[in-house]
């Protein structure tokens, strides 16, 4: 019984690691591919499929993101470090939150403040490392 | 620019009924004007504008929200309604969407025609990646993103969409692509206007091509099947996409929906007036 609970533990902490350094890349990646866009959407704006290819990289982006967060919360809950379980789930939420206040015309600083929510969902993943 | 797309067509004696058209999502009056001259021909005085948004600079469609249009389309309604004893609607993709939003609420309109309905985007050119649309169009990258507009541009007469596609690289007629923000607006308002159609009870005539390409028959039979009209029709086109206005079927098109708004009229002439009558008794 001991040993069992002790081989979930390990599971745990390895899924844990696991989602934390994919949230890390992922994370790294979107800051990098948000500040690209903010930078060159309006300059760019007639590269229609150039556009639609990167956005779809970033979609891919978020969608590993919020895995690793989802993952990486489950691993927490069942680990030693239940406390870590609170911290990221806001993060999943946050770029719904944004978008429903986004509009085009602010479009520049709706993307500051994901490029914010990113940088310090980076930070504290890197701390937790 | 904006208003030079709008036509009116208007007869020198006074006419009673007017038809108000109403264009697709990133196109212009430009695609309904055929049909606008078939229904003027038809005794019928002819309205159709520009949705904000539309007919101008690309980025303007990026600003608009679904209000925008739906609040223009009720303005132009009720003018219309002030000046004409009976007054028709018909509308092309987003327009036949605006047109049943607004046969929700006015009880007063005389009859639709629905074409193109595009309750849900499901049709064949509707890229592989569309399962990512949840999250595009739910976050900020709804207005980074935009489908590039592609063959078959929603003809399947390959003439006209070579036409259509040098229209498109002008920006004005029509656009070339579907900025997400827009398609986001367009999800919403059919979302509200699939929850409201029990409310429709004007008379409407659905036309949909079997193989859109931007949206599948699913849309026109959701509101065949949930709309409360008594009189309700539905053709389904064997040799169109999506721009059944332009495409090989139009006159087909035209015919049924002359057809169709001179069986509901008071002043429609009398020989088509009976037609219509026993076609409908199934005579």
């Amino acid at each position: 019984m001991m040993i069992e609970f002790l081989q979930t533990e390990k599971i745990m902490q390895a899924l844990q690691h696991f989602s934390l350094i994919l949230l890390i890349v992922s994370n790294f990646l979107l800051i990098i591919g948000f500040g690209v866009g903010k930078i060159v959407l309006h300059k760019s704006e007639d590269k229609i499929k150039f556009f639609a290819r990167f956005t779809v990289m970033i979609c891919i982006l978020l969608i590993t993101y919020f895995l690793s967060i989802l993952l990486f919360t489950i691993g927490s809950i069942f680990s030693a470090n239940a406390a870590n379980s609170l911290i990221f789930p806001i993060f999943l939420f946050l770029p719904f939150v944004i978008g429903k206040f986004a509009t085009y015309e602010k479009v520049h600083f709706y993307t500051n403040i994901q490029l914010v929510t990113l940088i310090i969902s980076f930070i504290i993943a890197l701390l937790i490392l | 620019m904006e208003k030079s797309l709008d036509f009116e067509f208007i007869h020198k004696n006074k006419c009673k009924r007017a038809v108000l058209l109403f264009h697709g999502m990133t196109g212009s009056p430009y695609e309904m004007k055929k049909m606008g001259k078939a229904l003027f021909d038809a005794d019928f005085d002819v309205f159709c504008y520009c949705l904000p948004g539309h007919g101008t600079s690309p980025i303007n469609i990026k600003t608009v929200k679904w209000q925008d249009w739906y609040n223009d389309s009720v303005l132009h309604y009720k003018e219309l309604t002030q000046k004409y004893d009976e007054v028709y609607l018909g509308g092309l993709c987003l327009g036949a969407v605006l047109a049943i939003a607004i046969a929700e609420e006015y009880r007063d309109v005389r009859g639709i025609v629905s074409l193109s309905t595009t309750l849900f985007l499901d049709g064949w050119t509707i890229p592989w990646y569309n399962f990512f649309m949840p999250i595009g169009v739910h976050t900020i990258l709804r207005y980074y993103y935009s489908f590039p507009e592609r063959e078959p541009y929603g003809l399947k007469n390959e003439v006209l969409r070579k036409k259509i596609a040098a229209l498109q690289k002008r920006n004005t007629e029509a656009l070339d692509n579907y900025p997400m923000s827009c398609i986001y607006e367009l999800l919403k308002f059919s979302k509200l206007t699939r929850k409201n159609i029990s409310k429709v009870t004007a008379p409407i005539l659905l036309m949909h091509a079997k193989e859109d390409d931007l949206t599948s028959t699913k849309s026109a039979e959701f509101v065949y099947n949930n709309i409360s009209s008594k009189i309700k029709n539905y053709i389904k086109l064997k040799n169109s996409y999506h721009l059944i206005v332009m495409d090989y079927e139009r006159d087909y098109v035209f015919e049924k929906s002359i057809e169709f708004f001179n069986s509901l009229s008071d002043f429609a002439p009398e020989k088509t007036k009976q037609f219509s009558q026993q076609e409908r008794a199934g005579v």
